[in-house]
């Protein structure tokens, strides 16, 4: 290996004195071996350059811009509240448990009775109807929209987050017991 | 204008002076900036935030008076002193550099290309990735066209320093990735 090729990263980089740098640039014309190894240095170069590009425009590639992920988590959750606590209903009570028969007999009985009885016909009771439940709650969906709320972007962000004049409007349909079913937003 | 009034000015013209300095050399260097803190592991949210904050202290030093002498690597050093102070963990942060697991967009004219190029930088990820800290910085401050001598201003380092390191990075990456 030559001396030279210390001197070849160096020389590439403009960072040899005059004189080394034209001593070098002579016997680069004689030498087959630090040719090759400046054009190797130069590739590498060249390819880390292009390569620092690369992850420059893989980190700051976007897709989406960066205000749109906060923006719609603030309104959806804004409007989700909103429309929660508008039609937000009462709880639905459970119906309350009829007692039946073998509910209501002792569970202990001793075994002589249960012989004693058995002689005795036994007198049925018609089962007691249970009281009508009441009719569930049908679900219900407004043909158009029931409430509309304005909010102002100013008032909730600070001033230029959002771009001027821009607007969501957050369509939900909502279920029997108040919850969200679905969401759609339309710009 | 008095003379009374010509000192009290002097403050707000030199201000305007160096804010259209920074300026030009915010269009200048901005994008070597921030590409030198994206290689350097930092977020492009945190990158750009840094390079803000570099130019805000720019300005500020040359409205105070401050040295105009390798502004360039004035910058890169402060730059790089921010990006050091805004990691938690510097080497948790940093000891992962060029973003491992990054789906690069590869820029090959035709699908053969683009595959031999994505293949090109992932072997030379991988040879980054054995190289030491010193030599991935003075490679990269390299790449963005400083000189030895202000990479050993950035770095704290000898420029013989330097000059050895970059020798020593260059010639593992030729061996190791072989390009």
């Amino acid at each position: 290996m030559c001396d030279l090729q210390l001197k070849l990263v160096a020389w590439l980089d403009h960072e040899l004195p005059p004189d080394q740098a034209a001593e070098l640039e002579t016997h680069l014309r004689a030498c087959v071996a630090c040719q090759t190894e400046r054009d190797k240095y130069e590739h590498v170069s060249t390819t880390f350059h292009a390569y620092c590009n690369a992850v420059l425009t893989a980190r700051t590639h976007r897709s989406v811009p960066r205000w749109v992920t906060p923006v719609s988590g603030a309104l959806l959750a804004i409007t989700a509240t909103v429309l929660l606590m508008t039609f937000q209903q009462p709880p639905i009570e459970p119906p309350r448990p009829v007692p039946t028969p073998a509910a209501t007999r002792p569970a202990a009985a001793p075994i002589k009775a249960v012989a004693s009885e058995s002689a005795v016909p036994k007198t049925i009771h018609p089962r007691r109807a249970l009281p009508p439940l009441p009719a569930p709650a049908t679900k219900w969906q407004p043909a158009e929209t029931a409430v509309q709320i304005s909010i102002p972007a100013e008032t909730i962000f600070a001033p230029g987050a959002i771009p001027e004049g821009m607007n969501f409007i957050a369509e939900l349909s909502i279920g029997p017991d108040g919850s969200v079913e679905g969401l759609r937003l339309r710009p | 204008m008095s003379d009374d009034s010509l000192p009290l000015a002097l403050p707000f013209l030199r201000f305007a002076a160096a804010s259209s300095e920074v300026t030009a050399l915010y269009r200048e260097l901005q994008k070597p900036l921030l590409r030198y803190l994206v290689c350097l592991g930092l977020s492009s949210d945190e990158a750009q935030d840094v390079v803000q904050d570099s130019f805000v202290s720019l300005q500020h030093h040359l409205a105070a008076g401050g040295t105009q002498d390798n502004i360039r690597g004035w910058l890169f050093r402060v730059a790089h002193n921010q990006a050091r102070n805004r990691q938690t963990s510097y080497h948790r942060r940093f000891g992962e550099p060029l973003a491992s697991q990054m789906d690069f967009v590869a820029s090959g004219a035709t699908p053969e290309n683009a595959v031999l190029e994505k293949e090109k930088f992932r072997r030379l990820r991988a040879a980054i990735g054995l190289l030491a800290e010193s030599e991935r910085e003075c490679l990269l401050l390299r790449a963005e066209g400083l000189r030895y001598r202000e990479i050993g201003d950035v770095l704290g380092l000898a420029t013989s320093t330097v000059a050895d390191t970059v020798e020593r990075a260059i010639k593992k990456l030729a061996e190791k990735c072989n390009v």
